[in-house]
Order: structure tokens, then C-alpha cells, then sequence
């Protein structure tokens, strides 16, 4: 077993990680940017080493200062986390050619999935359904003949892309030309590689992905499935397994399916295959595979009782892994809300600013994977993930009101959120009968359904006879201005007026 | 008292253990049943006095935070944003930018797409801002021509700063 690891990364995840090795009786390392020089992640590494300006590039990007750091500190692993340089094969092959331990896949097996186009291409041969498209196009013409021959709409993606980065989705022809500009620019920018592959988009389909896990000695398993459809701009927001859409066959299916892609890619360590499935047809194809631990992990490891980050650093020190696919059951039902620093009412642009507030839910069944507190900074340099709330009952039914609860004690203030937000789409039936599509956030905002109602009225009351009781009773902390956060005061999100009305 | 916030006057009177409210033409009767300065937490209790048929009594639980004229409230789960005034203020004059186009959030300028004098038509892309690694459009609202470019390429800006200037 490792005596130190250095976890590359910041924020929820790697205090999520710094925890495991504490558990296992391994010391941790940190690195931080000049951004987070307080924040919580360095406070709960047992060491602590700048790597850098706040830009990710010359920070958590940077692979050299990285591998420097774990040398320097005599850390004799590196675990990446998710984001930054987790699905950088070249990083990855770097680590291990310093002699230190990545914990992951090998590289050449994030090689192989990390290419959107080549990935398809294997999988296709492994004899996993894919969606229809092309890869490898370069002229104009040849974009719009591949589009025209799968029929719109289409998505362009980047082969190197993630997270929802370089990918645009074509309506018309007419949209085409600027759309794989847009994608290409964003695609150079955030990958440095300008490669595009355009497929079928389907926009009634539900995203369900599902976790696999291997050790180093050819024993892979799938942990199930998890239900990722609630999306805006390409990104998860809610999570939950199991998803309410599988029947114990179309699992077993899929689950084989998930096992056979990873075992064409001689996969080991926690990976995630990402299928979207048509709910019409029943039918699912391979999307991609992030070939890390995944932000939504948390749901699979409280229905299938497995610490995933634990058995990340005991498979990567060499252990086998114990259970066998049969003897592995899930129980429950778990969700995960991701809190965001971002406003819904304006486009879920991110929202900067110091948090003048910020209190956790507490209670049996209720998680809270974060890396923010009162007095933190939540800036513009890194991605706007205040906290990751999971809860955990004994079905769906149960584990959304638990949600329901969680969220109305969870009080941020400083930056704007996505709370209410998500409030409303728990409260909507077609969540509550597990009907949402990864398009159905767009659509569902369009036509205004997901407004919050009349208990608008009193909170606006309410919320004004606090804020001006509160200026009486309670001492101003802080007089001066920290923040300057506006949200968009005709928001029907954040109206205060409406008892007017 | 009186406190103004988003134009509406509240005027308190404390009144032995509780305070009385007026807001425009309704009064209420509000009691602190607890206070936790630390938290910034009140639970109150509200009494509807000008209007007996509807919320007779309502107890709740708001957290209030404050920067500077600004005041966070939470009440249920839910979060507005209220801004303490003086007087009376035209509503929304900060985000009022007449002509130009602002900065939905703060970024880096990636490129300005067009130049002074330029004619434009609504829906045209102007510029691009990339905060966070997201590309975001700046787009003319109308058909004009363009009267002024405030920033320039690799500029950093803020939210609500203006960009360019359309005619």
C-alpha cells in the first residue's frame, strides 16, 4: 500500500479523496493555485504545495509541476480526481515514467477512450452499438453531406471534449457552418485539438451510464446504473440510481454491454460507461467513457455499499478486487443534486462572489460532498460547484422528499444558486414519473412550467419584514460591499414583489 | 422606523416584546421568537392585523445576510436578493444600459467581431467573452450600426460592463 499520494486536483473531490487515504492510513499531499491558497482542501492535507497562478493552465493543468510536486514531497502516488489532467493519457504515461503510481486506468487505455471518434470507432468493432455518425470529416461540404445523409438534427462534438465543451447541436442546415465554427474554437481552445465528429442527435433520449470497475489482474465488474438526464448546457445537474426507466433485463444488457466496451480497452480501475437511451425503442448506444471517477459517483457507492475511492487506491497498489458481478446488489435508492454557483434565470451563467453564508443540511441518509465555507471565494477560474447533496432511503419515492428537505435547509448566501431550481424540477411531475429527457431542462424553461407558483407571494412578504428586522436586531457583520452580485431583478425567480400581484 | 428595500417602505414600531409592520396598506404584527446574531437566523412570528382572512399567523425561519445595501434573505429553501435604499429609486436604473450591450458575467473578451461604424443585424454575433471555459455570445438586439467599442480583444471585463455601443 502507498505511504503518501498527492491528489492533483481541488475543491469537493479532492477533499472527497483526502478523506479515503485518511481512512486508509495514507498521508496526503495537496496543490493549490494562488486562487485557493485558503481554501479547504489545502486545510485537510497533511501537506500542502503551491503549483501556480490561478489560471488552470499554469496550475492544475500544468503536468511538469504536478509530477514536481509528487517528487518533491516524496508522495508515491498521484489520484487525479475528475476534471484538470485525470483523462490526460500523456500526463498519466508521465506519472508512471517518474516512477510514481497513477490512479487510474493505464494510459494507453485513456488514450483509447479519450478520443471521441476513435473510442466509436473501437467500440463499433467490440461489436458495441454506437450512434450513427461520422468521424474523421475536414471540408465544409463533407460536414454538410454527413449531416444531410444522418438527417437533422445532428451534434458536433470534439474528438478530444468533455464535459460539455466543443459540443453544439445542429437543427438545420443552415445553422451548420457557424455551429462547427463554434465548436471547433471552443473545441482548440479548451483541448488544443480542433478534431470534430458529428452524429444522429436524439433529443428525446435519457442519458444512463453505468460504473464499471476492474483490478489490475483482469477481473472487471459493473456496479449499475445511474440516471443522468437532468442536464443544462450539456452538464448534469441530478443524479439517481436506479434509474426509473430499467427493467432487470434491459439492466443485465446493458450492464454486459458497459462490461464488453471496457474490456476492449483492457480497462482497469473506476470508469464509467456512458450509454443514451431512446425510451421509445428501448433501445441504447454507446456515448462515450470518462475513464475516472465520476462527479456522481456518490449514488452508486450508497446503494451498492463500496467506498469507490478506497478501492481506486487498493486496485492501483495491486489488490484484487473481491466480488464477483453476482454477488454485487443494489439497495435503496440514492440522488444527488449538484449545487451550483450559477442563476437560472440568466441563461445558469456562473456567479462569482465571497459566500456571506453557507450552511449544510444534517440528517440520517443526507451527504454532503463539499469544499467551500463561510468566507470562501468563489471565483471565475474553476468550474462552479459549491456542493454535491446526496441522499440516500429505501426508494425513489422516499429519497426525493429527503431531497426536498435537504435542499429548503441548505442556505447559501453570496452567490447565486441553483437551489430553487432544482426544487422545481424535484416538485415537477414528469421527475416524479421519471420522464425527463437531457433536452427536457430547455424545453421545460421555454414554456415557463417550471416558474415557481403563488408561495412566491408570501416569501416576498416575508422575506422583507425579515430583511428589515434583521437590520434592527441583528449586528451588521459586514458593512462593506464584497460582492457584486445583481441578480436580475426581473427575474420571476427572485421577484421579492409578488405579493403585489 | 422606516427601511426601504426594492422601493417598498416597511415601517416598524416596536411594541413591547414585538414589533408592529406596515407595508403600504397592510399591517402585521411580527414577534421574534429567537434570534441568532452568529447565523444571521430569526424565527418569527407573523400576524396579519389589517386583514383577518387571510394568513392569520405564519411562523418561519429567514436567514439574513448583508453586503453592503444588499441583503440575502432565505425563507423555506427559498433565496431573493433585496437592496436597502434611501429614497425612492427608479427600478433597475443599474442594469439599464440604453444602447450598449453589458457583460452577462465576468470573463476575458476572446474576440470583438466587428469594427466602428460597422452596420449590424440583429442576431449578429459581436463579440465572444469566454468566463470559465464557456464561450458566450455577445449579440446585437436590433438592426444599427455600431457607434462604439469599449473593450478590446483579451480584456478582462465585469458583469454589467458595458461592451460596445450599437445606434
Amino acid at each position: 500500500m502507498f505511504n503518501k499520494i498527492l491528489v492533483a486536483n481541488r475543491g469537493e473531490i479532492a477533499i472527497r479523496i483526502m478523506r479515503a487515504c485518511k481512512e486508509l492510513g495514507i498521508q496526503t499531499v495537496a496543490v493549490y493555485s494562488d486562487a485557493d491558497k485558503n481554501s479547504l482542501h489545502v486545510q485537510h492535507a497533511d501537506e500542502a504545495i503551491h503549483i501556480g497562478a490561478a489560471s488552470p493552465k499554469e496550475s492544475y493543468l500544468n503536468a511538469d509541476v504536478v509530477i514536481r510536486a509528487a517528487l518533491t514531497s516524496k508522495a508515491d502516488a498521484i489520484h487525479p480526481g475528475y476534471g484538470f489532467l485525470s483523462e490526460n493519457a500523456s500526463f498519466a504515461a508521465a506519472v508512471e515514467s517518474a516512477q510514481l503510481t497513477f490512479i487510474g486506468p493505464s494510459a494507453d487505455s485513456i488514450h483509447a477512450m479519450g478520443d471521441k471518434a476513435e473510442s466509436k470507432i473501437r467500440m463499433k468493432q467490440a461489436g458495441v452499438p454506437t450512434v450513427p455518425g461520422y468521424e474523421g470529416l475536414e471540408t465544409e461540404a463533407d460536414y454538410e453531406q454527413a449531416a444531410r445523409a444522418i438527417g437533422y438534427p445532428i451534434l458536433v462534438k470534439a474528438s478530444a471534449g468533455g464535459g460539455g465543451k466543443g459540443m453544439r447541436i445542429v437543427w438545420e442546415p443552415d445553422g451548420l457552418p457557424e455551429e462547427i465554427e463554434a465548436a471547433r474554437r471552443e473545441a482548440v481552445h479548451a483541448f488544443g485539438d480542433d478534431r470534430l465528429l458529428i452524429e444522429k442527435y436524439l433529443p428525446n433520449a435519457h442519458h444512463i451510464e453505468f460504473q464499471i470497475f476492474g483490478d489490475q489482474h483482469g477481473h472487471l465488474v459493473h456496479l449499475f446504473e445511474r440516471e443522468c438526464s437532468v442536464q443544462r448546457r450539456h452538464q448534469k445537474i441530478i443524479e439517481e440510481t436506479p434509474s426509473p426507466l430499467l427493467t432487470p433485463e434491459l439492466r443485465k444488457q446493458m450492464g454486459e454491454a458497459a462490461v464488453k466496451a471496457s474490456k476492449a480497452v483492457n480497462y482497469y480501475n473506476a470508469g464509467t460507461i456512458e450509454f443514451i437511451f431512446d425510451p421509445l425503442l428501448s433501445t441504447f448506444y454507446f456515448l462515450e467513457m470518462n475513464t475516472r471517477l465520476q462527479v456522481e459517483h456518490p449514488v452508486t457507492e450508497l446503494t451498492t455499499g463500496l467506498d469507490l475511492v478506497q478501492w481506486q487506491i487498493r486496485v492501483a497498489a495491486g489488490e484484487h478486487f473481491p466480488y464477483q458481478q453476482d454477488q454485487l446488489t443494489q439497495r435503496g435508492h440514492a440522488i444527488e443534486c449538484r449545487v451550483y454557483a450559477e442563476d437560472p434565470s440568466n441563461g445558469f451563467l456562473p456567479s462569482t462572489g465571497k459566500l456571506l453564508q453557507y450552511i449544510e443540511p444534517k440528517g440520517p441518509g443526507i451527504r454532503v460532498d463539499s469544499g467551500f465555507a463561510v468566507g470562501n471565494e468563489v471565483t471565475h477560474f474553476y468550474d462552479p460547484l459549491l456542493a454535491k447533496l446526496i441522499v440516500y432511503s429505501e426508494n425513489r419515492e422516499a429519497a426525493i422528499q429527503k431531497m426536498q428537505a435537504a435542499l429548503k435547509d441548505f442556505i447559501v448566501h453570496g452567490v447565486v444558486t441553483n437551489i430553487d431550481f432544482m426544487q422545481s424540477v424535484l416538485a415537477h411531475a414528469d421527475f416524479v414519473n421519471g420522464k425527463v429527457t437531457t433536452r427536457w431542462v430547455e424545453t421545460t424553461l421555454d414554456s415557463g412550467s417550471l416558474l415557481p407558483e403563488n408561495r412566491q407571494q408570501a416569501v416576498g412578504l416575508q422575506s422583507l419584514i425579515s430583511a428589515a428586522l434583521a437590520d434592527l436586531v441583528i449586528v451588521n457583520r459586514q458593512s462593506s460591499i464584497v460582492n457584486p452580485n445583481v441578480p436580475d431583478p426581473y427575474s420571476p425567480w427572485k421577484n421579492p414583489n409578488g405579493f403585489r400581484n | 422606523m422606516k427601511i426601504t428595500f426594492d422601493e417598498i417602505i416597511i415601517d416598524l414600531t416596536p411594541q413591547g416584546k414585538s414589533f408592529r409592520a406596515t407595508i403600504e396598506d397592510q399591517t402585521f404584527e411580527v414577534e421574534i421568537v429567537r434570534a441568532d446574531a452568529e447565523r444571521g437566523r430569526l424565527d418569527l412570528r407573523l400576524i396579519r392585523l389589517s386583514d383577518s382572512q387571510s394568513v392569520p399567523e405564519s411562523v418561519f425561519t429567514a436567514y439574513v445576510s448583508s453586503d453592503g445595501a444588499k441583503r440575502w434573505v432565505t425563507i423555506n429553501g427559498q433565496t431573493v436578493v433585496l437592496t436597502k435604499s434611501s429614497g425612492v429609486q427608479r427600478k433597475g436604473s443599474g442594469q439599464d444600459h440604453g444602447s450598449g450591450l453589458a457583460a452577462p458575467m465576468p470573463g476575458l473578451v476572446r474576440s470583438v467581431n466587428v469594427v466602428e461604424d460597422e452596420p449590424v443585424v440583429k442576431g449578429q454575433t459581436l463579440m465572444l467573452l469566454e468566463a470559465m471555459k464557456m464561450e458566450i455570445r455577445i449579440q446585437a438586439k436590433s438592426d444599427g450600426v455600431v457607434k462604439k467599442l469599449l473593450v478590446k480583444q483579451g480584456q478582462t471585463v465585469e458583469r454589467d460592463q458595458v461592451l460596445i455601443e450599437i445606434e
